[in-house]
C-alpha cells in the first residue's frame, strides 16, 4: 500500500527525520495558525507529477493562501479528486539530494539508494549519469553502520557536522522501513539549507500489506485508501477486487492470483478483454460466493462472468450452491461460465446441472472457448 | 529418488493440534508420509493422529529424530515458528501460510543461509514425490509418479498443469510450491542443482511468474549448467500494470527485470523451451517420450 506525502510524514515524524512544520487539511475553514510566509501548499493524492498539474503552489500570504489551497482542494489530478491539502512553509534550499531505503526483493536486502544530485529529474540523472547514482545493501545480520552513511555524505560533498548528521538520518531512515514495514522509503528531496541543516522536504512511503495488520496506524490508513466502491465491498467479504480494462467486458471469479493471472492470459490471449477479477483466497463458502458473483456483475460493462476454481480447500460443492443462490436471489440472467476441478466436483455439478445462465465448461482451455463463443 | 522428501523423509508438524495443522497431517499419514511427532507450545505431552506433541522443535527433534518439519501456523507466527525451527537445525523446513510479512522472510532467509539449511515457502502447497511422501496440503490424488519435476511459484497454475499431465499419463518425480511471496525461502535456482543431479528427473518444468529475478536467475544457472530439457512458463504476461509510487523501482529496476518478454527472453536464450500457457507445457512434455 502506498501511502500519502501527510501520512509518511507522520511516520517520518515519529522516526526523528527532519520535517518541515506543517498542517494537513480538507477546508480552507481548517488552516489557522501562524504562517512564514511564503508557504507551500500541495496536493494530497496518490500519484506523481502532481506539480506539473498544478497540485504544488506558492502562496505569499494568508488571502492567497486560502485562495489557492480552495482551487486545489477539488481538483482532478489524472483520476484522484484532491480531498486534503498540505501547506508547509517554504524552504531555503542549498543542495537537492537523493535518498531511499526499499526493499530489494533480488537480493533479499535493504537496498539504500543515494543521489548527491535529487530533485523532479532524478529518473532522468540515472540515466545520463548513472556514476551519480549509489547503491548500497544492508545486510540483515549486520545492520546500519554510520560510516556507511558518511561515505554516501561524502560523494555529496557534506562536511563537519552536516556529515554527521546525514548519516545518523540514513539510520532514521532505515529504522521507520523496519519499525513499519516498508517496502520503501524515499526521500526526494533532502535538502540542505542555508542555515546547514538536512530537511525531508517530501515524503514517499509504500508498505507490505501482509505487515500492515500489525500496525494500528496503517491498519487506519488503509481504511481510508479504499475509496473504489467495488474494491471496498470486496474487501468485507475478505475478497480481492482488481479493476483490470476500463474497455473489457469479461469479469473473472477464481481462487489464487497465479491462476486468475491464467485466466487473463487465456481470455486477452484470444482477443477479448477483461475488465475485472476477484480473488476468494481459500475456503470460500456458498454465501460468500454469492456475494462475489453480485459485486463482479456490478462492474461497468461486465457482459460475462468466468468462474474457474481449482478446489483443494475450496470446495466445489460450495461454489455451485453459490452460484445457484446467485442466480435464484440476484436475478442475474447473463451467462457465467462455469469450471471447477477438486473437492466435491461430483456434487457440485449435480448442483448446477440445468441452471439458465450457467454454462459448464470442463477445463481452463474449454472455459475461455466457451467465453469466447458467448461473446461472438 | 526424487528430491526433498522421500520415503527417507521423518516429519515433524509444527501447529499440529490446529484444525488446519491435525487435518493435513491426518491426510500426509494417509498418503503414507513418516511423520513422527507435532509441536505446539504448551501441548507437550499428548497424542495426536498417533504421534507424541512436544513442546518445542528442539525437543521434538532430540526425541523423534526428525529430519524435516512443516508448519501450519499462521501468518503473523510463521517467523517466530521458522526461527525455531532453523535454530533447532531442522535440515527442511516447508511452511504454507500465505501473507507473511516480507520483512519476516528477509530475516528468516538469511538465517536460513547462514545456518545451512533449507526453507520452502512460504505461500506454498508444500513438496510432494509422488508415491513416496508429501510435506504440505496439496490435493494428492491427482499426482502420479514419473519422470518430471515441476517448480512452481503459483499453486493454482500448478495444479491445473499437474491434472493435464495426468490426464495425459506423465507422471512427477518431485512437485515442489516454491511460494508466490517476495522472498521465498527457496527458488528456482538454489533447487536446480538437486534437479540436475536427480536420476529420476528427466525433464524440468518451471511455472514462474511477472515480478523480482527468480527466472532471469534460473535462466543464468541453467544456460552455464543444466542439461536436462527444461520448459518454462511465464504467467501474468496480461495482468494490468501495478502501480509503483516513487521513483526507486525506475532508478534500479531500469534493464527491465521482472517483465515476462525479460524473462521468457532469458529463458530462451538459455536454451529453455517456453510454453506460452499451461496447457502448452503438457503438450510440448507429450512430445518428449516420457
Amino acid at each position: 500500500m502506498d501511502l500519502m506525502e501527510f501520512e509518511a510524514r507522520t511516520l517520518f515524524e515519529e522516526g526523528g527525520l527532519p520535517i518541515l512544520k506543517g498542517m494537513t487539511v480538507e477546508s480552507t475553514d481548517q488552516i489557522e495558525g501562524d504562517f512564514h510566509f511564503p508557504v507551500v501548499v500541495k496536493a494530497q493524492v496518490m500519484t506523481g507529477g502532481r506539480g506539473k498539474a498544478g497540485g504544488v503552489r506558492l502562496a505569499a500570504d494568508e488571502t492567497e493562501l486560502k485562495k489557492v489551497a480552495s482551487e486545489i482542494l477539488g481538483m482532478k489530478i489524472k483520476q484522484f479528486t484532491v480531498q486534503k491539502v498540505l501547506i508547509v512553509e517554504k524552504a531555503d534550499i542549498q543542495q537537492e539530494m537523493y535518498l531511499s531505503i526499499l526493499l530489494d526483493r533480488n537480493t533479499k536486502k535493504h537496498r539504500i539508494v543515494f543521489s548527491p544530485q535529487g530533485g523532479v529529474d532524478i529518473e532522468q540523472t540515472a540515466q545520463s549519469n548513472p556514476e551519480l547514482i549509489f547503491k548500497m545493501d544492508i545486510d540483515p545480520l549486520l545492520g546500519y553502520n554510520s560510516q556507511d552513511g558518511i561515505y554516501l555524505a561524502d560523494k555529496a560533498g557534506l562536511t563537519g557536522d552536516l556529515k554527521k548528521e546525514f548519516a545518523a538520518l540514513v539510520g532514521k531512515l532505515y529504522g521507520v522501513v523496519k519499525a513499519n514495514d516498508c517496502l520503501l522509503a524515499e526521500i526526494n528531496p533532502l535538502i540542505t539549507t542555508q542555515d546547514g541543516h538536512l530537511i525531508a522536504l517530501d515524503a514517499k512511503i509504500s508498505v507490505d500489506d501482509s505487515g500492515i495488520f500489525r500496525h494500528s496506524r496503517l491498519v487506519e490508513y488503509k481504511d481510508a485508501h479504499t475509496v473504489e466502491p467495488l474494491v471496498r465491498e470486496a474487501a468485507q467479504y475478505r475478497f480481492l477486487y482488481i479493476p483490470c480494462d476500463p474497455e473489457g467486458n469479461v469479469v473473472i471469479m477464481s481462487n489464487g492470483s497465479g491462476m486468475l493471472m491464467s485466466c487473463i492470459d487465456h481470455i486477452t490471449r484470444h482477443g477479448n478483454k477483461v475488465s475485472a477479477v476477484l480473488d476468494l483466497g481459500g475456503g470460500s463458502t456458498a454465501d460468500r460466493i454469492e456475494h462475489g458473483i453480485r459485486i463482479l456483475f456490478q462492474t461497468p460493462g461486465a457482459k460475462i462472468l468466468f468462474i474457474n476454481i481449482f478446489g483443494g480447500i475450496t470446495r466445489c460443492n460450495e461454489v455451485a450452491l453459490g452460484i445457484r443462490n446467485a442466480i435464484e436471489n440476484q436475478k442475474i440472467e447473463k451467462p457465467i461460465v462455469v469450471r471447477f476441478e477438486g473437492t466435491n466436483k461430483d456434487e457440485g455439478l449435480k448442483i448446477i446441472e440445468g441452471l439458465p445462465c450457467v454454462i459448464w465448461a470442463d477445463g481452463l482451455i474449454q472455459g475461455e472457448e466457451a467465453v469466447r463463443r458467448q461473446l461472438q | 529418488m526424487s528430491i526433498l522428501v522421500d520415503e527417507s523423509t521423518r516429519l515433524i508438524v509444527q501447529g499440529i493440534t490446529g484444525r488446519e495443522g491435525t487435518f493435513h497431517t491426518e491426510q500426509m499419514i494417509e498418503y503414507g508420509t513418516n511423520v513422527v511427532g507435532g509441536v505446539t507450545p504448551g501441548k507437550g505431552g499428548q497424542m495426536i493422529c498417533g504421534v507424541p506433541v512436544f513442546n518445542t522443535v528442539r525437543e521434538a527433534m532430540e526425541e523423534t529424530q526428525a529430519n524435516a518439519s512443516v508448519l501450519f501456523v499462521p501468518a503473523a507466527f510463521t517467523k517466530s515458528g521458522l526461527m525455531e525451527a532453523i535454530q533447532a537445525d531442522v535440515p527442511l523446513v516447508v511452511t504454507i501460510a500465505e501473507h507473511v510479512p516480507v520483512a519476516d522472510m528477509l530475516d528468516v532467509y538469511h538465517a536460513a543461509k547462514y545456518k545451512g539449511l533449507r526453507v520452502i515457502g512460504p505461500n506454498s502447497f508444500g513438496v510432494i514425490s509422488p508415491g513416496k511422501s508429501k510435506v504440505g496440503f496439496m490435493a494428492h490424488r491427482m499426482f502420479k509418479p514419473g519422470y518430471v519435476a515441476l517448480m512452481s511459484r503459483s499453486a493454482t497454475n500448478c495444479y491445473e498443469t499437474v491434472l493435464m499431465m495426468t490426464q495425459a499419463g506423465i507422471g512427477l518425480s518431485t512437485c515442489i510450491g516454491v511460494g508466490g511471496d517476495m522472498i521465498p525461502g527457496s527458488s528456482f535456482v538454489e533447487l536446480l542443482p538437486l534437479l540436475q543431479k536427480d536420476e529420476e528427473t528427466k525433464v524440468i518444468v518451471l511455472i514462474g511468474e511477472i515480478g523480482g529475478d527468480e527466472e532471469e536467475k534460473a535462466a543464468a544457472y541453467i544456460k552455464a549448467n543444466v542439461k536436462k530439457p527444461v520448459i518454462a512458463c511465464i504467467a501474468g504476461k496480461n495482468a494490468p500494470k501495478g502501480r509503483s509510487m516513487g521513483h526507486a523501482g525506475a532508478i534500479v529496476g531500469a534493464d527491465g527485470t521482472g517483465s515476462a518478454q525479460n524473462k521468457e527472453a532469458a529463458l530462451r536464450d538459455a536454451g529453455v523451451l517456453i510454453a506460452d500457457t499451461t496447457d502448452d507445457i503438457v503438450r510440448i512434455l507429450k512430445t518428449m517420450n516420457l
